[in-house]
């Protein structure tokens, strides 16, 4: 699958794709390719089933990296597909923004199994709850962290008191 | 009667922090459950609120010892591809060499630890007496043996000059020449095979499922490389081919005894792929910008989002960014190392295994605990928080006191 066919097949469920392509190499210069893809909450499952039905290989699920948009967090799901092809793997990052007082996603982890890390790690860095995950105990954090504290949130729920530790904080 | 075993958060069989709680009934393992942290240093904040992007190359190259090299790596290649910095053909090829020389002692180190878990010390000490030779090329290419500070936006901080080139030659002919002899002493010693044929088997189907990267993915027979998959530094030139354990044993069982097959092989490639770049380094600028500051105000005026991914010796690792006009720090900072994606994989692996396994197994995905950790639980009643002043001064306390 190349990235025309790859396009071709996000579209098909009418979703918007931004391309972004960088050359590497010296000799035999080749192009990376990542597609950056909206995709609204209630659709994403749908959207990942999509994507495993149409690759060759299962998908490769990477992380989801979470950013704090003011009134809304950002996740980003990061997938690389065609993976085992000389440079032809293209990395596709699904969209997703959630506002904060209404802040869920579904898991994808009856989907992917591999997903439960990521989102047990957006629960408790992002404040991000998880519909449907069994598992939602506190992964990276201690057991007696705080809770309603976020490490990754830019507004008051983050870790003030901790972040006063850092050299160079200011109020 | 079922019993539950802890390993962890701190134990002799594991050289870093995490927690493994095995359910076991008698011998046999019937549960895994892992606990990836007691020790988060919360790195990503402060590239996101304290540090300008050129100090966190450098905060990014203490997020691992080991492997120092793969995350300033990531960081730099979202970094130039968001604001659009070029780098010079020549600092493309050294990014390489550099890579494959931490591939090369990382394994070499790994493979060390395995034969201790394995109670196998004589190798242990040889492997790491062999290790010292890529560690001093390490020191002849970069002033030190572990940390490079190498990566720069935009190129490198170091050129390797043809002066430094016999030496690297010689390296590389040294590790051939051992390369009969390594493989011979893990893969046909009677004890090592019987300790890890068979024995923490992923099969392909839970690779795919459990997102598995690197050295362990390759081993259970799935084809994935970064260096190979996508063009990033001047990889696309080398026709790198993924190593699965059938290329030397011509099967795949994906168990711990495939993993170590994965790993001797792809020191070898690291060695032909060294030797390619030094011979056809092209001439230039080792940087496109030499001067600090432009590039900063550069990554200050630039917006936008990118993904870095390279190849680290443990597998894919993946850092992604976030650049806001105006704005003195990455905006967004998500740090993901390989080991991340691999301990998911120790529950197929150990169940149904005895608990003498649980070392071995562990380690043979090769786990570095602190790129997947990355201070102190505030507000948490009766706990103390200590500023950096006073954590310096009780450090320097105890030093004293155990050194009289």
């Amino acid at each position: 699958m190349n990235i025309e066919e790859l396009t071709a097949a996000l579209k098909e469920k009418e979703l918007e794709v931004r391309v972004q392509s960088v050359t590497a190499g010296v000799k035999n210069k080749t192009q990376r390719h990542t597609l950056w893809v909206p995709v609204e909450r209630h659709r994403l499952k749908e959207v990942v089933a999509h994507l495993i039905d149409r690759t060759d290989h299962f998908p490769h699920f990477s992380v989801i990296s979470p950013s704090d948009e003011g009134d809304q967090v950002e996740l980003n799901y990061h997938f690389t597909v065609n993976y085992g092809i000389p440079q032809g793997e293209i990395a596709v990052t699904l969209k997703v923004l959630v506002p904060k007082d209404d802040c869920w996603v579904p898991t994808l982890t009856d989907l992917i199994p591999g997903t439960a890390f990521s989102e047990r790690e957006i629960i408790e860095m992002m404040g991000v709850d998880v519909h449907g995950l069994e598992d939602k105990r506190h992964l990276f954090l201690t057991e007696d962290f705080p809770e309603g504290v976020y490490p990754w949130r830019r507004d008051d729920t983050g870790p003030r008191e901790t972040n006063k530790l850092y050299e160079g904080w200011k109020e | 009667m079922k019993y539950k075993v802890p390993i962890g958060p701190i134990h002799p069989a594991l050289k870093e922090p995490i927690m493994i709680t095995c359910e076991v009934q008698g011998e046999e393992i019937t549960g895994v459950d892992v606990t990836a942290s007691q020790n988060h240093r919360g790195v990503e904040w402060i590239g996101m609120h304290r540090n300008n992007p050129v100090q966190s190359i450098y905060l990014s190259e203490r997020i691992c010892g080991i492997c120092n090299l793969c995350h300033p790596a990531c960081l730099v290649l979202a970094v130039e591809e968001i604001a659009g910095i070029e780098v010079p053909e020549r600092a493309q090829y050294i990014r390489v060499i550099e890579a494959e020389l931490e591939r090369i002692h990382s394994h070499l180190l790994w493979a060390g630890v395995a034969a201790h878990e394995l109670g196998f010390d004589t190798l242990l000490h040889y492997t790491w007496q062999v290790r010292e030779k890529v560690m001093d090329i390490l020191e002849l290419v970069n002033g030190n043996r572990v940390t490079k500070a190498i990566m720069m936006y935009g190129g490198v901080r170091r050129d390797i000059t043809d002066d430094l080139k016999p030496k690297m030659m010689e390296m590389l002919t040294y590790y051939r020449g051992l390369f009969s002899r390594m493989a011979q002493l893990f893969l046909e010693d009677k004890t090592i095979k019987m300790r890890t044929r068979n024995i923490g088997i992923l099969t392909k189907e839970d690779a795919y499922q459990l997102q598995a990267v690197g050295p362990t993915v390759r081993a259970s027979g799935v084809p994935k490389d970064v260096r190979q998959d996508v063009a990033y530094f001047a990889y696309p030139d080398f026709e790198i081919k993924a190593v699965t354990p059938d290329q030397l044993t011509g099967t795949v069982v994906g168990d711990t005894y495939d993993r170590i097959v994965v790993r001797l092989l792809e020191v070898k490639q690291s060695l032909d792929i060294i030797e390619q770049a030094l011979d056809e380094m092209p001439p230039g600028d080792i940087a496109s910008e030499e001067k600090i500051p432009k590039l900063l105000a550069q990554i200050k005026k630039a917006e936008g989002e990118a993904i870095g991914r390279h190849e680290a010796p443990r597998g894919e690792d993946i850092h992604y960014v976030k650049l806001k006009k105006g704005l003195d720090t990455l905006y967004t900072w998500k740090v993901r190392a390989p080991t991340y994606s691999n301990i998911m994989a120790w529950r197929p692996m150990l169940m149904h295994h005895q608990i003498a396994d649980i070392p071995i197994v562990a380690a043979s995905i090769d786990p570095c605990m602190s790129c997947t950790n990355r201070v102190i639980t505030a507000g948490s009643s009766g706990e103390a928080i200590l500023g950096a002043e006073e954590l310096h001064r009780l450090s320097v306390e105890k030093t004293r006191r155990m050194t009289p």
